[in-house]
């Protein structure tokens, strides 16, 4: 057992950065697509004289920006529009689950060429989890630098609200905007639900002149979060998250602790933005797959495998009890890691 | 002691069905319900002809909106209720050029790729009491030169070559009531079932 060497240099632990660029990446298309829309506005109507010195600015910026990739702005740039609640790749249409089922119960009609725009996230979900919540969605961004913000509150001397409640309450949101779409007739659950609220915000702001009312939505749900519970929306009461939650409940992939390289050490259980409890396998379908546990764990005791289920309780890590021989006890444990 | 539990579960059920149901009130509270003139509210072309059957089918992604050459479509953004962020055309501010493009990105029913000729967003209506060539106030011609569907949606009047008449063929793409000159707007779009010239209004 002593001579057992942790495996060093994973790739797994560098996942994580992998997981921020893409949430970056991410939220800066969404940023940049409204621009493009605008741009073609301008290229569309020839008119470039007559456009107002700030208009002429955004339309030289666009144009060097995408010049290199095309030179019919206002017919290639069509490729790539949207949100991460509709959008269209490439003539690839996709669209997220919760917009399908939302729809399907606000019509209670079948529209086969749009459910099956749901269908490759669907499978996806069904093999990664909740992976859009942790790689994708663009309010993860917001919401995990607001958990940072918590941090910088702390340090100030504010208490940040750390309440926890039974994340099965989503599960009864997801029902309720169910129930609600199909009594108004109106997707209701597009307007309660994160990402979608910020792709069309960004739109709205950038290209008609003004946010609308999800904005203020998304400005308590911040609030939310900093004040009552840590990620408390996602965890709580994000329909979107409920949907990926019960797709995902029997993941192919899933993270898993191997308990003789663990030390017990619980930095994975601080760093888990949905209070979930790796140190002692316990995963479940809330793990959104974001790899920060595996990022953080000095040890290198947790990777990714390919399994339906999680292992029970292993109970405490090799590692830890008396054979306390790894350099990492002798550093305390960082607050958070961005 | 049973009942008092019984109670007790029951308002602990309510206080959590309440908290389910939170985000969809306050959502709603954002968005108040609104009346707008439905004028000024035209649905983008190809729409679903029932408007609540338009609203059930649309999730509000935008892609219309984001597709659109002249960027004519708008969204309830603060208002409506059960209609924030649906789409909505203003022809006074700008027309639809029925490039169809909206038609073919949106990904659900609400939306539906039409013939041109198919398309319904209403009718224009000329206000003759107002309209500068119809009062003898000089000549415009602006409507009929903007038409993008000729003289199969708008016409000059066969005494006077200046003033225009609705035909049947119009789609009430609203690029007429764009480029009208006249302030109060003497052309506007109404539903198809209303008359083409306005009743006089004195």
């Amino acid at each position: 057992m002593e001579s057992r060497k942790p495996r060093r240099h994973s790739i797994a632990r560098h996942l994580n950065k992998l997981r921020w660029i893409s949430l970056c990446v991410v939220f800066a298309m969404l940023v940049l697509l409204p621009f493009v829309s605008v741009y073609q506005t301008y290229v569309a109507s020839h008119a470039y004289d007559l456009l107002s010195p700030s208009e002429k600015r955004l339309y030289d910026v666009m144009e060097a920006l995408t010049s290199p990739l095309t030179d019919e702005p206002a017919e290639a740039l069509d490729a790539i529009k949207g949100t991460t609640w509709s959008g269209n790749f490439f003539g690839l249409k996709l669209t997220d689950p919760l917009a399908a089922l939302g729809q399907l119960a606000a019509s209670l009609t079948v529209y086969w060429p749009f459910l099956l725009t749901a269908m490759i996230p669907i499978v996806l979900t069904v093999v990664f989890g909740r992976f859009f919540c942790g790689w994708i969605c663009p309010a993860t961004l917001v919401y995990e630098l607001n958990s940072s913000l918590r941090i910088l509150l702390g340090r100030a001397g504010l208490r940040p609200g750390g309440r926890r409640f039974d994340p099965r309450l989503k599960f009864l949101v997801l029902g309720i905007g169910l129930a609600l779409s199909a009594a108004t007739g109106s997707v209701l659950v597009g307007a309660v639900y994160p990402p979608a609220i910020i792709g069309r915000e960004i739109y709205y702001a950038v290209a008609l002149g003004g946010f609308g009312a999800g904005a203020v939505f998304l400005a308590l749900t911040l609030l939310f979060d900093l004040l009552v519970a840590r990620r408390g929306f996602c965890r709580y009461l994000c329909p979107g998250g409920a949907l990926y939650a019960l797709l995902g409940r029997y993941r192919l992939i899933r993270v898993r602790r191997t308990v003789e390289d663990c030390n017990d050490c619980a930095k994975c259980n601080g760093i888990c933005e949905f209070g979930l409890n790796p140190m002692r396998d316990g995963f479940g379908q809330e793990c959104n797959n974001c790899s920060a546990c595996i990022a953080i764990c000095p040890t290198d005791a947790l990777t990714f495998t390919v399994n339906i289920r999680d292992l029970s309780d292993q109970g405490p890590g090799h590692l830890g009890r008396g054979s306390r021989s790894l350099a990492t006890d002798a550093e305390p444990a960082p607050e958070r890691a961005a | 002691m049973r009942r008092r539990g019984f109670l007790a579960r029951g308002t602990a059920g309510i206080g959590v069905a309440a908290a389910g149901a939170l985000p969809y009130g306050l959502a709603r509270l954002l968005a108040p319900a609104a009346q707008a003139e439905p004028q000024s509210r035209l649905r983008p072309p190809g729409a679903l002809s029932d408007d609540t059957a338009f609203i059930e089918a649309c999730i509000g992604c935008g892609l219309c909106a984001e597709a659109c050459p002249p960027r004519c479509i708008a969204f309830t953004k603060r208002e409506g209720g059960g209609d924030v962020n649906t789409p909505y055309v203003d022809p006074r501010i700008r027309g639809c050029t029925l490039c169809g493009k909206c038609m073919e990105i949106c990904p659900t029913e609400a939306l539906t790729v039409r013939r041109r000729d198919a398309i319904d967003m209403g009718i224009a209506q000329i206000d003759r009491a107002a309209c500068y060539p119809w009062v003898d106030k000089g000549v415009c011609g602006a409507c009929a030169t903007i038409c993008p569907l000729g003289d199969k949606a708008i016409d000059f009047d066969f005494a006077n070559l200046y003033r225009p008449v609705v035909k049947h063929g119009c789609v009430g793409c609203g690029l007429c009531v764009e480029v009208c000159p006249h302030p109060s707007l003497p052309i506007r779009i109404v539903e198809r079932s209303k008359e083409t010239v306005a009743p006089h209004r004195v």
